[in-house]
């Protein structure tokens, strides 16, 4: 009996160099198509769409094609009184917009244009009395949020505002018996959520917790025999994916462990060479989301011609060395 | 075919009615969908009824989301008054389109507050929209706080209720309120997980409502064991399913053993006899073990009958490791090679059965006869069903292994097998030295 091994097959005609340029109009265009029917579907990320599409921009140093003033107005006009920021006008304030928004106006270098003291009030508010964050006022609790929590308020310079023991605390009781983490205690290990946590436990200076080959190992077993990562077992590979787990191998101090030629190689096949942009897999749709994991993971793996990246932020290097900043990796 | 703005505006008011008036026509509508059809054909509605079936014919959506959505934004920003009746219907259809759309999830929770929408209701919608959107995050996480809402607003009727005579039929009415959500919520994360395979909101929101609506209860944690058995069994691959069963495991073997602590302690007998509570414990510490072998035979049966699926060998790593520590938490000596006293030792025995015994039924009551265990209890007979081997440990692992390896002829069984030895030889062995 055969079986159905989850994985995709890349062919040979698929893309095998960097199509910089074509990216780069991808996303310089995806804005101005604000009356499509899929922009107005995607507003209630809007703010993070943004975020993917400057970061991506920056690491390929295109930055300046973007409109600057249009975005920290429209930043600003996203603030709430209580400090939080939506994903878009008339939307509510939530810390996963919160946290795109202080990464685009730290790529801008601005981020006095909104009230910072109101932001880390705000996130401070968040805090439960376990140690875990709420993501917004009505009080679901995952551990994606315990990293927006710490990314924002590292990013701010306000580390000190909230109980960061506690917080560690509740991080460390969701990690599970294969070294991974999930969303809440007893969730089951996911990527996204691994990201989440060593990052988090990079930014608080904790990684000593984890157990890195255990955890490694974990991670390692996401990659595919297309080269491709995937989130879980069984579940076919992605671009996304490929960022989480690399990115999370790269803190731990893990990251030799993979294939890296295979990993490129799966990352350049999910490039569409008319319209450019990346996809989740190759052949697939493109997006920007996938389009900034696609470079970024490229920028991880080496590749010269992209800015170096952070793995802990997913921003560009020189930013975080302009703000001071320097997560901890593990070696 | 409708072109200017104001045309829009009345042909979608009227698709949202239709929409409402469906759902008052039909209470049992259960699935949502989009009908393929590029462009409006007949002069009719866009919305059709089949039984329980609502759908929505897709030329119409790309003017009915924008609509309502922009609606909502200008109510938001207080541009535009709408009245609750039309913010139900406008959320409504607005999150049956787009159920991420965490604004308009927010605008029915501050309806329930205010007692506009019932619980039961707000929930409904989220089911409908799952039919649709299973994976959907924010409408797993709407249900959360609906659901912690309805359990506090069940435990705020307690407290007023202890002042009035009739409290008990009202406390009973609660709790039995609650116990439809429960089963309920359970039914609408089964559906989702037939929807999407590996579909980790559901299955974490399931762990969710065992936490927080069923905290410790042994009927649920016995009744959704045995329910997601044959589940897991029909989808080898899907390993958010399977974690589900691991969480399981581990939440019913810590609440068995705090069962038998708890009973441990008022029976005990000064002059050391066992009473019918400590006979209990017995029975209960061997139910345990029962419950990590039967998950083992379910694993080896799973990976011989579908070479090559790694969620099933991740499974095995995971209820072996937990099996091995609980072992070491309850179980004295487990490691030692001293001859078994009890026979809760002898089903704990690590001896592989190579001597041609294995293939016959252990009968247990051979053990249990003329033992000073008097008590023999319903679980204990479930020990008779099949041939009983002894319970799993590092060398019947080792064993179980070269067996796979030795008959396998998919290169991705054998790597997973070969990957399996690995980790019991470094992770397992590591953990074993540790003690």
């Amino acid at each position: 009996m055969g079986t159905q091994v989850k994985d995709v097959i890349i062919k040979p005609d698929s893309p095998n160099t960097l199509l910089l340029d074509k990216h780069a109009d991808y996303i310089a265009a995806y804005g101005s198509k604000k009356d499509d029917y899929e922009y107005t579907l995607s507003e209630y990320l809007r703010m993070s769409g943004i975020y993917w599409g400057l970061t991506v921009m920056d690491l390929m140093g295109q930055l300046s094609r973007m409109n600057r003033e249009e975005i920290i107005d429209f930043i600003k006009s996203c603030q709430h009184d209580c400090g939080g920021i939506s994903a878009s006008i008339g939307h509510d304030p939530h810390l996963l917009y919160t946290l795109s928004a202080v990464q685009i106006l730290s790529l801008y270098d601005c981020i006095n244009v909104i009230d910072v003291d109101k932001v880390v009030d705000y996130v401070r508010g968040l805090q439960q009395e376990d140690g875990s964050f709420a993501g917004d006022k009505w009080g679901e609790i995952d551990t994606r949020f315990s990293f927006c929590a710490v990314a924002t308020l590292a990013l701010l310079g306000k580390m000190d505002a909230i109980k960061m023991d506690k917080a560690v605390e509740f991080v460390l009781s969701c990690m599970n018996f294969d070294g991974g983490f999930g969303c809440r205690p007893g969730s089951e290990s996911h990527a996204g959520q691994i990201y989440c946590c060593t990052g988090f436990l990079s930014v608080t200076g904790q990684l000593h917790q984890v157990n890195a080959d255990l955890l490694g190992w974990w991670l390692c077993e996401r990659q595919l025999p297309s080269g491709g990562l995937n989130g879980r077992p069984e579940k076919l590979p992605d671009v996304c994916y490929s960022w989480w787990v690399l990115a999370s191998l790269k803190i731990i101090g893990r990251i030799h462990w993979i294939d890296k030629a295979k990993l490129r190689n799966f990352i350049l096949a999910c490039q569409d060479e008319e319209t450019g942009g990346f996809a989740d897999r190759p052949g697939d749709m493109v997006d920007p989301f996938h389009t900034l994991f696609g470079v970024a993971g490229l920028s991880l793996l080496g590749d010269e011609q992209i800015k170096p990246v952070n793995p802990v932020f997913c921003m560009p290097e020189d930013v975080l060395q302009r703000i001071g900043l320097q997560p901890d990796l593990l070696s | 075919m409708a072109e200017s703005e104001e045309e829009v505006d009345v042909l979608v008011q009227r698709v949202v009615k239709d929409i409402n008036n469906a759902f008052k026509r039909n209470p049992n509508i259960d699935e949502i969908g989009l009908i393929p059809c590029p462009e409006a054909r007949y002069n009719r509605s866009p919305i059709v009824l089949v039984e329980n079936k609502l759908g929505v014919e897709s030329w119409c959506v790309k003017f009915l989301l924008p609509y309502v959505h922009n609606k909502l934004l200008l109510y938001r920003q207080r541009k535009q008054w709408l009245d609750r009746e039309a913010l139900v219907d406008i959320t409504c259809t607005l999150l049956l389109l787009n159920p991420d759309f965490t604004t308009a999830w927010n605008v029915r929770k501050e309806l329930l507050q205010c007692g506009v929408l019932n619980p039961e209701k707000d929930l409904y919608l989220g089911k409908l929209a799952l039919s649709k959107h299973p994976k959907s995050p924010e409408t797993w996480i709407h249900r959360r706080w609906v659901l912690q809402r309805l359990q506090n607003e069940c435990s705020g009727q307690e407290l007023k209720d202890q002042a009035e005579p009739r409290g008990d039929a009202v406390s009973r009415r609660r709790c039995e309120r609650l116990q439809r959500a429960l089963q309920e919520e359970m039914k609408v994360c089964a559906d989702a997980a037939g929807r999407y395979p590996s579909n980790y909101n559901a299955w974490s929101h399931r762990i969710w409502v065992l936490q927080n609506m069923a905290k410790g209860n042994l009927k649920v944690l016995h009744d959704e064991l045995s329910s997601t058995r044959l589940w897991v069994s029909m989808h080898v691959s899907d390993h958010s399913g399977f974690h589900y069963r691991q969480h399981l495991l581990k939440a019913l073997s810590r609440e068995l053993s705090q069962a038998v602590e708890r009973d441990l302690h008022p029976t005990q007998q000064p002059n050391g006899e066992s009473t019918a509570g400590a006979s209990d414990d017995n029975h209960r510490n061997d139910v345990i073990p029962q419950h990590f072998h039967q998950e083992m035979e379910l694993c080896t049966d799973l990976i011989e009958s579908y070479p090559g699926h790694e969620t099933l060998w991740c499974h095995r790593r995971h209820v072996f490791y937990l099996w091995l520590q609980w072992r070491r938490e309850h179980v004295q000596g487990a490691g030692s090679q001293s001859p078994p006293l009890t026979h809760t030792d002898v089903l704990l025995s690590e001896e592989p059965c190579d001597d041609g015994s294995a293939s016959q039924a252990m009968d247990v009551d051979c053990f249990l006869d003329g033992s000073k265990h008097g008590s023999y209890t319903q679980d204990t007979k479930r020990l008779k069903r099949g041939p009983l081997l002894p319970h799993p440990g590092l060398p019947s692992e080792h064993s179980f292994v070269s067996r796979i390896i030795t008959g396998c002829r998919s290169p991705e069984q054998s790597r997973f097998a070969v990957s399996y030895r690995k980790w019991l030889d470094s992770v397992i062995v590591a953990q074993e030295l540790e003690i």
